[in-house]
């Protein structure tokens, strides 16, 4: 019997990961987040439990992983674009938001109660969880790049210290936006981004 | 100043100013919109009066939203502003805000659940064309052939709704006085809200397409069915050139006549043949070629008339007796009757002026004169058709039937002005007229 080389090992235990974060999106989506348990995760991706916990602690834990996936795709799809590096800021941002919403739509109902959840003091996806902070310093860090690649280059701009941050709460508001919009496809949030995005780009450039 | 002007009773007081003088305001608005965007008034307009336009329009923004875009129609109104200046504020209200290439993508997608680079062979990301709900992309389509893609910006649906709701409100005075009937603001709704559609859009072309055949020097698009949607559509290149460019390779008198001719004559062919028009006459919508040739683009608003109604303009047409006798009376009075309104005193006044004083002048009703053409380089046609249509609406005897008859009308004397086109009116006329009467 021959064992598999480390790097065969290393795509399956991806592929095994990939599969129960699959599997407990579609139990989020269909079942809720409250009422899905560890045990139905497993067993959905074919899994023993105890397999569940060679890779995530928590059920919040593989919503987080989840949560960072979304920001890694969205920030990739921004910087594979080479059209986009000389695009205005506006549009970069667009993009930015627009790849994340189009990465959350299928799994819209969890997202409303992970919002909902995200608010609740001791929870791991609270906002100020420790892991939780990392995934926005992570989101706030390319946000700032993209302003200082975009913005005017002048000695003092205080405005861009709190920019990044500012723009995390512009986001979660946009998040609640696209989250109550009914209209066919979502169109108002797209009229939304690109009106708001617009105007905030015009006040930051000229002060 | 400016924080005397921002205080909430100095907006009170240009709001309900702006209210007060609502009256016909909108229509002016469309009535004149159709010849104001041109780009050699533009470039006039920013060499000479650029700064004093933009102040105005600076003030104008600061009402914000459709409280803005009233306060532009009142101004157009008004004639306080100069001609430029009302350009710069007509192109504001034209206008859909850009879409970038990213949001243009999600919205072409969206629509037609493709991205353009997989419908077409190639796609050009910069748009070539702003339309008055959206932009105009050219593309090549997988089988070769040249293609204008029109793409709608996201939810202008919903942005029209709400601008009508705001407009009914604040206009619910004139709307009491009569000047501005809630017939006329609903058809204009419903007019605008077809705009959005571009499957309607789409099934216009082809109606025009059929309905224009006998007509051989029209050129329309033709759809491209599999790549359009709701909110994308995808027609065949237009040859042809804006107005503008077509005079500024100075044609010849006779090319002129002969375009000036042809543009009367399509008018008078879809009135009185097909009943239905092209009631958005934007300069830029008309094509001419080389070889004096017309290409029509842009059928988002159309506007069909009933049988009984193009009888009665037929009537009135090339009318030989007097204004005051009493059959061309009764013919007014049946025009009205078919809408449930009566005409008053001051409203069949200015009918009587306008068939006289524009209509007898541009349109000889003796057939001896037939000969001779009209000459449409005087400037004066148009100031005596705006000055007719103004007593008209202020008699509060505009029809809604009228609104987009008559803003085709001024767009086609504009045209024929500029051109200075010298055109058999009444021939024209006369032989369509002779075709119903045979028929």
């Amino acid at each position: 019997m021959r064992r598999p080389d480390a790097g065969r090992r290393v795509t399956k235990k991806a592929a095994i990961q990939q599969r129960l974060v699959a599997a407990a999106l579609a139990l989020f989506q269909s079942k809720g987040f409250d009422a899905t348990t560890t045990k139905a995760i497993a067993r959905k991706a074919g899994v023993a439990e105890g397999t569940v916990f060679n890779y995530f602690r928590t059920k919040e834990d593989i919503a987080l992983y989840f949560f960072e996936q979304e920001v890694e795709h969205a920030i990739e799809s921004v910087q594979r674009s080479p059209r986009l590096r000389t695009a205005p800021l506006e549009e970069k941002l667009f993009a930015l938001i627009q790849s994340q919403f189009a990465y959350l739509a299928p799994y819209e109902r969890f997202i409303g109660t992970a919002l909902v959840e995200a608010l609740r003091p001791a929870s791991k996806l609270g906002f100020f969880s420790h892991k939780a902070q990392a995934l926005r310093h992570r989101y706030i860090g390319f946000v700032q790049e993209l302003f200082e690649e975009s913005l005017p280059k002048r000695k003092f701009m205080p405005v861009q210290w709190w920019l990044p941050d500012a723009f995390w709460i512009y986001y979660l508001g946009a998040l609640l936006f696209w989250l109550h919009d009914t209209s066919s496809r979502k169109q108002n949030t797209l009229a939304f981004l690109d009106s708001t995005l617009r105007i905030g780009v015009a006040i930051v450039k000229r002060t | 100043m400016a924080a005397k002007r921002d205080t909430p009773a100095g907006r009170a007081a240009r709001m309900a100013g702006t209210g007060v003088s609502v009256a016909g305001s909108y229509m002016g608005y469309l009535l004149q919109r159709a010849f104001l965007d041109q780009p050699a008034r533009e470039a006039k307009l920013k060499a000479a009066h650029g700064r004093a336009a933009r102040r105005v329009r600076d003030e104008l923004m600061s009402l914000r939203g459709p409280a803005m875009k009233l306060g532009q129609a009142l101004s157009l109104q008004s004639g306080v502003l100069p001609d430029e200046a009302i350009v710069e504020l007509a192109k504001l209200q034209r206008e859909a805000p850009p879409m970038h290439p990213t949001l243009m993508r999600a919205q072409f997608s969206g629509s037609l659940g493709r991205d353009p680079e997989d419908v077409f062979a190639k796609f050009d990301l910069e748009p070539f064309a702003a339309a008055s709900l959206g932009q105009v992309h050219r593309a090549t389509t997988k089988t070769g052939e040249l293609a204008a893609v029109k793409v709608q910006y996201p939810n202008i649906r919903d942005a029209i709704k709400n601008d009508f709701t705001w407009f009914r409100t604040v206009s619910k005075p004139a709307q009491i006085s009569g000047h501005v009937p809630k017939s006329m603001i609903d058809e204009l709704e419903t007019q605008i809200l077809a705009e959005t559609d571009y499957r309607q859009e789409a099934n216009h072309i082809e109606f025009f397409a059929r309905g224009l055949a006998p007509l051989r020097f029209v050129t329309v698009p033709r759809v491209f069915r599999a790549c359009s949607s709701d909110q994308v559509l995808t027609m065949s290149l237009v040859p042809g050139r804006h107005v503008d460019e077509f005079l500024a390779r100075r044609p010849s008198q006779a090319l002129r006549d002969l375009v000036g001719e042809r543009l009367l004559e399509l008018f008078y062919f879809q009135v009185l043949r097909l009943r239905t028009f092209h009631a958005d006459p934007h300069a830029g919508n008309y094509l001419i070629a080389d070889d004096g040739s017309i290409g029509l683009v842009d059928f988002g608003c159309v506007k069909r008339f009933s049988r009984a109604f193009v009888g009665n303009l037929s009537a009135l047409y090339l009318y030989r007796g007097a204004r005051e006798s009493a059959h061309f009376q009764s013919l007014i009075d049946q025009r009205y009757a078919m809408f449930g309104t009566k005409l008053g005193r001051a409203g069949r006044q200015a009918l009587s002026e306008f068939a006289e004083k524009f209509y007898r002048k541009v349109y000889p009703p003796e057939i001896e004169k037939d000969h001779i053409p009209f000459d449409f380089g005087e400037s004066v046609v148009l100031h005596d058709y705006l000055r007719e249509s103004r007593k008209l609406m202020r008699s509060k005897a505009a029809l809604h039937e009228h609104v987009f008859l008559a803003r085709v009308e001024i767009g086609l004397y504009d045209m024929l002005h500029r051109l200075r086109a010298r055109v058999h009116t009444s021939r024209i006329v006369r032989k369509f007229l002779e075709d119903r009467a045979s028929a």
